[in-house]
């Protein structure tokens, strides 16, 4: 848990101030990490590793938005692929239908899921934390259930081709569909999602929710309004869900049910518990991490869901704060024997 | 006419599943997101029973295994999670959900296997001027049977009260004297059971798969959720209700039918919170 929760309007006011003061720090940190990734294609020659990193990076997107509802709500969502895969049918249908244009389909597709967490979280971000998280998956199972039956519309379970135009923001729409450039594009998109969620997390709006997440009932004494910053919370993490779908959609240029399935709400709430979610970053760590077992586990991967399976049961029970948790508990323990040391 | 009385028997069989979640979280303030595969599990436990010792053997010996399978989840899962916060008892039988379904799938394969009616059942009877499976109308009755056993077990027994009471506040009930652990033991056997009971049902219903529970679970949560978490008459009502309509819509408008749940759910929460049943704030 965080360690400073403000208990009056004076306190988040002043945690927010202090931690505006680091955001030049945060666009530094986060420039010099995407130009890095620039280097990364050139580095790694294999092909087959830089597919492997680019679906890496794209699931650390959709872990990264799980782990944000959980560090500022307190809420654990089962089923955020429906975000990413409303995201990702919203492209495909706009290639079918010719609805608009791509890059305005693009900002659609992220601008839906978060409309639509938006008023759903209106509604069930009141509810208890328990029903909160049976709706996420009932919600996310009931669209694919709708994308699996509506084999008119999309293809049931055969799925559907993302028609894309040649050109997308001006950029070859192959340089997409690459490994070698896609890797860098979605992991320019990483990085900047990560430092917008930090500077969020920093700001009034992220001390606020954070405020609410402990007591709700003390921060609507203080005056402040809770369900909507709640939703609005809920929305923002709908629309990072979603920008992992468009990327999907863009590299594979097919889109399955699958994409809705609640395996793949698992597997990205198991990277965020992994990873910890205390840490913006954490959930992205826990990404890569579940990337190199599963690539590890080589022939075992035929029982691939029994493995992630027990794995969530080991680290949930054995390491609750996740890898960040550690990492930041040994970096404590660190620093206060060296405090230690000079007294 | 048929159509109403087809959503009756899905509605009962939902009853049947989601009373067991509300019974567990009656006791242990914790859902079992595994709760969908222990009714696939059922499933195939009775299929794979019934294969040599006939439909109504494989009922009783899928109930008793997921029972025992209940009791051993409360003793090593449930009792020992349950001073961490809930979000612990969720994930972990949700990485339970993971490993049950591969494990089936790696026992009976991930093909559809279809189930027949008990030979007695096998029917039709002649129901408002058409033909309707007899099968349908046990499943119903079994439903009834289920809910008019709950009622007199928690209304008129000693254990039963002290099920109410721990529903309504588990840590003065445990203050009072009573064993919540045993309680809860007996209790989450229950509500397995029941998931097995259902599953054993479902398989003349529908066919057998891997997937079965996830696509159960979808209406098995929003019912216990419009239901309220803790009333069992609340569950009775929207798993009717809810049965109902799913149904309605899957003859009706069949594309879009998964998503009417849903629709009655928010109507309802956005009247009422806490449920249809459940206890106001």
């Amino acid at each position: 848990m965080s360690s400073a929760v403000p208990r009056d309007k004076a306190k988040v006011a002043a945690a927010s101030i202090a931690a505006e003061r680091r955001t030049p720090t945060v666009v530094l940190a986060a420039g010099l990490l995407a130009a890095a990734g620039f280097a990364v294609p050139w580095v790694v020659g294999s092909q087959l590793a830089l597919t492997l990193m680019t679906q890496a990076v794209i699931h650390a997107i959709l872990a990264t938005s799980i782990g944000f509802m959980i560090r500022q709500n307190g809420l654990t969502s089962f089923g955020h692929a429906a975000f990413f895969g409303m995201a990702a049918y919203l492209m495909a249908l706009n290639g079918k239908l010719d609805a608009m244009p791509a890059e305005l389909a693009v900002l659609a597709a992220i601008a839906v899921p978060a409309a639509f967490a938006f008023f759903a979280g209106l509604i069930i971000v009141r509810l208890p934390a328990l029903s909160f998280s049976m709706l996420t998956l009932a919600v996310a199972q009931s669209l694919y259930e709708l994308m699996l039956r509506w084999r008119g519309l999309a293809g049931g379970d055969d799925g559907m081709a993302v028609r894309l135009p040649s050109r997308l923001f001006g950029i070859d729409i192959e340089l997409f569909q690459a490994p070698s450039s896609m890797f860098v594009v979605s992991w320019c998109a990483l990085v900047a999602v990560i430092a917008i969620l930090t500077l969020v997390a920093r700001s009034h709006f992220g001390v606020l929710t954070v405020a609410i997440r402990e007591n709700e009932e003390r921060a609507r004494y203080v005056g402040y309004h809770t369900l909507v910053p709640r939703a609005l919370v809920f929305a923002l993490s709908a629309a990072v869900g979603g920008l992992a779908g468009v990327l999907f959609a863009l590299y594979n240029a097919f889109v399955t049910p699958g994409a809705l399935h609640w395996s793949l709400s698992g597997e990205a709430l198991i990277m965020a518990v992994i990873g910890g979610p205390q840490a913006i970053w954490g959930p992205a760590l826990g990404a890569v991490i579940f990337f190199v077992v599963k690539n590890a586990m080589g022939d075992l991967t035929e029982h691939w869901p029994a493995i992630i399976g027990a794995m969530l049961i080991v680290v949930t029970v054995l390491l609750p704060q996740g890898i960040s948790g550690l990492l930041n508990r040994l970096n404590r323990l660190n620093r206060r024997s060296r405090e230690a040391g000079k007294a | 006419m048929i159509q109403v009385i087809n959503g009756l028997v899905y509605g009962s069989f939902l009853y049947v599943l989601a009373v067991g979640l509300v019974l567990i979280f009656g006791l242990r303030r914790v859902t079992n997101f595994a709760h969908g595969s222990f009714f696939m599990l059922g499933a195939y436990v009775s299929y794979a029973a019934a294969a040599h010792l006939g439909f109504w053997t494989g009922m009783i010996v899928s109930v008793a295994a997921l029972a025992v399978f209940g009791a051993l989840l409360d003793r090593f899962v449930f009792r020992p999670l349950s001073r961490e916060e809930p979000i612990v008892t969720l994930l972990v039988t949700f990485g339970l959900l993971f490993v049950l379904e591969d494990a089936v799938r790696t026992i009976w394969g991930k093909d559809y296997i279809s189930v027949s009616a008990p030979e007695a059942l096998s029917g039709s009877v002649t129901l408002f001027g058409s033909q309707f499976p007899t099968y349908r109308l046990f499943v119903i009755a079994v439903a009834i049977a289920v809910a008019l056993g709950l009622a007199v077990w928690l209304r008129s027994t000693k254990v039963g009260l002290y099920v109410r009471a721990s529903s309504v506040d588990p840590v003065t009930t445990a203050m009072q004297g009573v064993d919540t652990d045993r309680l809860s033991a007996l209790v989450v056997a229950i509500g397995t059971g029941l998931a097995g009971l259902s599953g054993t049902i479902a398989g003349p219903l529908m066919a057998l798969s891997p997937s079965m529970g996830g696509y159960i679970i979808i209406d098995c949560f929003i019912v216990v959720v419009t239901g309220g978490l803790t009333s069992f008459t609340g569950a009775f009502v929207a798993a009717l209700v809810i049965g109902q309509f799913h149904n309605l819509g899957l003859v009706y408008v069949p594309e879009v039918a998964s998503v009417i749940p849903l629709l009655i759910m928010a109507a309802v929460l956005g009247l009422r919170p806490q449920g249809l049943a459940g206890p106001r704030k």
